[in-house]
């Protein structure tokens, strides 16, 4: 909304500067976004909150600044009687449904002068970014922002004679707008028309059938009420938002649009030299008469403030309320028609705070009561990703929402993906089943700008449709890709990375969950599924070759992994229990062997653990071997075993006989050349 | 009593070249067979009288030649290693260990929810797929009111009107269904908005928002608390100020600017010459809310206030780029 010094200046006197006054307005709510002087005149631009139609006019600013200076508000003597010359000629308006249409008035005015404005007119409203098309026009414009009701004049010979009706447009019912647009109706749009056709939609635009020109002689002037939903829809509807839309939207009081009415009137005899020949109104709009009281104690604890009751009654006589005591602390105030946002307490705390200043209210520290909330998801998800960054990953952030075509070529078993009604575009469609294709193009994006070492991760929200609502489970996504290159001692050692990377990487982040007793086993379609007693946690895989074409990676392999949080966190266990150090010392004994491709190491740890337990502790791979020295279709491994008692210190006697078995049964069971 | 003498056993000691031999005079009086344990076996064998003196000398004795010991493998060590700096080139670069990073968004949030954990608040989380009760009508927004508009929506296909989240208020409207007064909860979490990307709009970002609700919670309560939040955040020099705004959930509505962080409030391009950053909105949780989730509002009052994260993170960083949050280069990530 845009205004001028000079036309507030109609209204009171202004003892501060355009620029304090903009200061003044923003710290009570009325955000100034721009103020610019131009032709000896400064033009405000505000932010109006939907709360407040009635600061969409001059008038309206001009109470509120009357308020916020404290000086006296001039109301124009547009109250006086209009001299209406013949109510004969009246008009008949039928109205169709009163809910659409509280309250309708017009006016007759003939014999007018069309033409072009005085440049005073014509100015004003240029400053605030209006054109000035002919006299009758600008007057109409000039009260809507004068006041806040929009007027619509029609040329009233181009009306069928006798009466004019509002109701509901027909539907396929055609009507060319003033804007020259052709357009198409339907009955959830309200009309204004004579008894042939639709001459306007009502509230939003007239129509070019019926515009006033400089042909026009008799007008028809229109100030109405129309019900604040009806006009939102039909805007909606017909993709038109115009300052009277902007404006019945948000609600105009009857009063109001009596006053504007007339003082269009009196403008348009003044300057275009018609005559009111007749003054016609229909429908029982009453202009409310809301009290609400308060109390001026709870007031000021409710703010923490310590506002004199003078100045609490002042600021809101100040707002247009009229006050009366109830008590000492307890007040009424009669609610102005123009302010249908109040009809609380609060409303009237707001009011008085807002003015008095949110600045001069002090500020103080409330008592806390903390509740006791500990382990909660939102915990663990820290946890996870504290994890994950010591581990030297990146987190990255994508959107819920994804393209559908994405999903090709991923094995994704969710058929039915939850689709967004109205998205703004085709990488909107779905919300998305997995996290692992949007990781997949950060990996893409990130390779295309030279970054040849990949480790990234993302905990969000993945969707599926269900019965009755959709689901949402919380996962964990991984994507690794590329190379890692150190530079150690002995120079540059570069390593791809791979599943074995992806399966460590989850194995910390169990274990920081203190989650064990699970294993990684193959899936259908080269999945690798991380289960835990029969129930699938999570899987991971290579990205298909595919995906990684569709992505324009080349000769890079990509490995990805999607964990259910939602499954893990059951799981969780954080309790940690002591266990004392061992005071004996254990004796290590390395095997090196030559294994055969296809038979798991996982089975030969098992074995061995099987043979030699409970003096053998630990088993576990310390190294691996490929290349030259190991014959085809085998694979060399050095598996290291501990061996200690709780109970005593062990001797070679003791160890060597194990060990020996251990040796036999990994000869015997699995045909293992002992190196 | 004993037949050990000292004075010879220092210069053998003394004689001795390398530290294999040191080792094994060592094991020779110190050994676990050695003389010296020798000496300690016989004691209980001796009159009870005898036992403590005998005892006495065969552990000044020990110590004696310990001490030798030690002193002749310091000299045996060698001279001081030479500075390293002929083996090893210390401005080589160090072996790298590569640090991961939280992104910035997650950074930031964390941040914020320390800030107000400290203060005594609770975190609570809520789903992103809402329903129009608690993203809208529980909210005291009209479904047909033109205060609406300022919460585009994305809606959900073949749902009884579901919807993706505006904005993280609906978790207001979970929380105190769940629980009664006091409540002090803070809600971080991914919103949606059909908007057109572009560089200071996404249609997907974070939230945070937190609530209070108790007897007695005053307006200044929320001044209060965003002055200590703001300082956490952006330092203790930052300024702040409350303007009157409207918000359908809270009356009186605020919204809470701090001086710019660019030209601390002398004014720029960053914040439109005005010296002043809008970082949240806030107010005093409007009494139709609490009839919603069935709190008397003549009982109980209540703060609310909601920032945008991203918002918040490109004036604590510098960034001037929203889409960057979510194009995720990792020279991008790294810098955080």
């Amino acid at each position: 909304m845009k205004f001028t010094y000079n036309w507030l200046k109609d209204f009171l006197d202004l003892k501060i500067s355009a620029a304090e006054l903009a200061e003044k307005l923003t710290m009570a709510g009325l955000e100034v976004t721009s103020l610019e002087e131009r032709a000896g005149d400064f033009i405000f631009e505000v932010e109006i909150t939907s709360n407040r139609p009635d600061w969409l006019s001059v008038i309206g600013i001009a109470r509120e600044v009357a308020a916020i200076t404290n000086s006296k508000l001039r109301t124009q003597g547009t109250k006086s009687k209009l001299k209406v010359q013949n109510k004969s000629q009246a008009f008949k308006i039928n109205i169709e449904d009163k809910k659409d249409c509280p309250l309708y008035t017009l006016k007759i005015i003939q014999g007018v002068n069309v033409g072009p404005s005085p440049d005073w007119l014509k100015n004003r409203l240029e400053l605030i970014g209006c054109r000035s098309v002919n006299n009758i026009v600008d007057i109409t414009n000039y009260v809507l922002f004068e006041t806040g009701e929009p007027l619509h004049a029609f040329d009233l010979d181009k009306l069928a004679p006798g009466a004019i009706s509002v109701r509901r447009a027909k539907k396929d019912e055609k009507l060319t707008t003033i804007d020259a647009a052709q357009r198409v109706l339907n009955q959830e749009i309200l009309v204004i028309a004579d008894g042939q056709k639709a001459l306007a939609a009502a509230g939003i635009m007239g129509g070019k059938g019926s515009e006033v020109s400089y042909a026009t002689k008799n007008i028809l002037l229109e100030a109405a009420i129309f019900h604040p939903v009806v006009i939102r829809r039909a805007r909606q509807m017909l993709g038109l938002q115009t300052d009277s839309s902007y404006r019945f939207e948000r609600g105009i009081d009857a009063e109001t649009v009596r006053s504007a009415s007339l003082r269009a009137t009196q403008l348009i005899t003044e300057l275009s030299g018609g005559k009111c020949v007749s003054a016609i109104e229909s429908g029982s709009a009453k202009i409310s008469k809301k009290t609400v009281s308060f109390d001026m104690q709870r007031m000021n604890k409710f703010l923490g403030s310590k506002i004199p009751a003078v100045k609490i009654k002042n600021i809101l006589s100040h707002l247009g309320f009229q006050i009366r005591s109830k008590s000492q602390y307890v007040l009424t105030a009669v609610v102005p028609p123009w302010r249908a946002d109040v009809s609380l307490e609060v409303d009237l705390i707001e009011e008085v705070s807002r003015i008095f200043g949110y600045e001069h209210i002090p500020s103080s520290l409330p008592e806390v009561k903390p509740q006791v909330n500990i382990n909660t998801p939102r915990d663990l998800v820290v946890l996870i990703k504290n994890t994950l960054v010591s581990l030297g990953l990146n987190e990255v952030i994508t959107y819920s929402l994804i393209d559908r075509d994405w999903l090709k070529d991923f094995n994704l078993s969710v058929v039915q993906p939850v689709e967004v009604q109205n998205p703004l575009s085709k990488e909107q469609e779905i919300l998305r089943p997995s996290i692992v294709p949007s990781l997949a193009r950060v990996v893409a994006f990130n390779l295309n700008r030279k970054q040849n070492y990949l480790n990234i991760f993302e905990v969000s929200k993945v969707f599926c449709a269900g019965k009755p609502d959709p689901n949402e489970d919380l996962v964990l996504g991984i994507a690794l890709c590329g190379e890692k290159a150190m530079l150690l001692n002995q120079g540059m050692v570069r390593e791809e990375l791979n599943l074995l990377h992806l399966k460590g990487i989850i194995e910390s982040v169990l274990k920081g969950l203190g989650i064990s007793g699970y294993s990684f086993n193959l899936g259908s379609g080269h999945t690798i599924i991380l289960e835990k007693d029969n129930q699938q946690l999570g899987t991971l895989g290579q990205l298909p070759p595919r995906v990684l074409g569709n992505l324009d990676i080349k000769n890079k392999e990509v490995v990805a992994a999607e964990i259910n949080l939602k499954k893990i966190f059951p799981l969780v266990n954080l309790h940690k229990k002591f266990i004392s150090l061992p005071t004996y010392p254990g004796i290590t004994r390395d095997i090196s062997l030559l294994l055969k491709n296809g038979i798991k190491i996982e089975d030969v740890l098992c074995a061995i653990r099987k043979q030699a337990e409970p003096l053998l502790k630990e088993a576990a791979v310390v190294d691996f071997y490929k290349g030259k020295q190991i014959p085809s279709g085998h694979k060399g491994l050095t598996i290291s075993c501990l061996y200690r008692s709780d109970t005593r210190t062990l001797t070679e006697e003791e160890v060597n006989p194990l060990h020996a078995a251990i040796l036999a049964v990994l000869q015997e069971k699995f045909n293992a050349q002992l190196r | 009593m004993h037949n050990l003498d000292l004075a010879a056993i220092q210069a053998e000691i003394e004689k001795v070249n390398s530290s294999v031999e040191l080792e094994e005079l060592r094991l020779k009086y110190l050994g676990r067979k050695g003389l010296i344990a020798q000496m300690m076996s016989i004691i209980p064998d001796l009159a009870p009288e005898e036992r403590s003196q005998a005892g006495q000398e065969a552990n000044a004795l020990k110590n004696q030649i310990t001490a030798f010991l030690r002193q002749k493998g310091s000299s045996l060590a060698g001279p001081e290693p030479k500075a390293t700096a002929d083996a090893l080139d210390i401005t080589m670069p160090g072996i790298a260990q590569e640090l991961g990073q939280m992104h910035p968004i997650t950074q930031v949030i964390n941040e914020i929810c320390d800030i107000f954990m400290r203060m005594g608040f609770s975190i609570v989380e809520g789903p992103e797929i809402e329903t129009e009760f608690n993203n809208f009508t529980g909210l005291n927004i009209p479904l047909d009111h033109p205060s609406r508009d300022a919460f585009d929506t994305f809606y959900l296909r073949d749902t009884t009107k579901l919807l993706l989240r505006s904005h993280t208020s609906p978790v207001q409207i979970r929380a105190m269904k769940e629980k009664k007064p006091p409540l002090a909860v803070v809600v971080p979490g991914r919103v949606y908005r059909p908007d057109a990307t572009d560089a200071s709009h996404l249609f997907m970002f974070h939230q945070i928002e937190g609530f209070m609700v108790d007897k007695g919670i005053k307006f200044s309560d929320l001044k209060g608390m965003l002055e200590i939040f703001a300082k956490s955040v952006f330092g203790p020099d930052i300024k702040m100020r409350f303007r009157p705004h409207f918000f359908p959930f809270t009356e009186p509505s605020a919204e809470v600017d701090i001086s710019c962080v660019i030209c601390h409030g002398k004014g720029c391009s960053s914040c439109g010459r005005k010296g002043w950053l809008e970082i949240l909105g806030s107010g005093m949780i409007h009494p139709n809310v609490f009839k919603h989730v069935g709190y008397d509002p003549k009982k109980y009052t209540g703060f609310a206030f909601g920032m945008g994260v991203e918002r918040i993170a490109m004036l604590k960083y510098g960034i001037n780029d929203i889409r960057l949050f979510c194009e995720n280069d990792l020279r991008f990530l790294k810098q955080f």
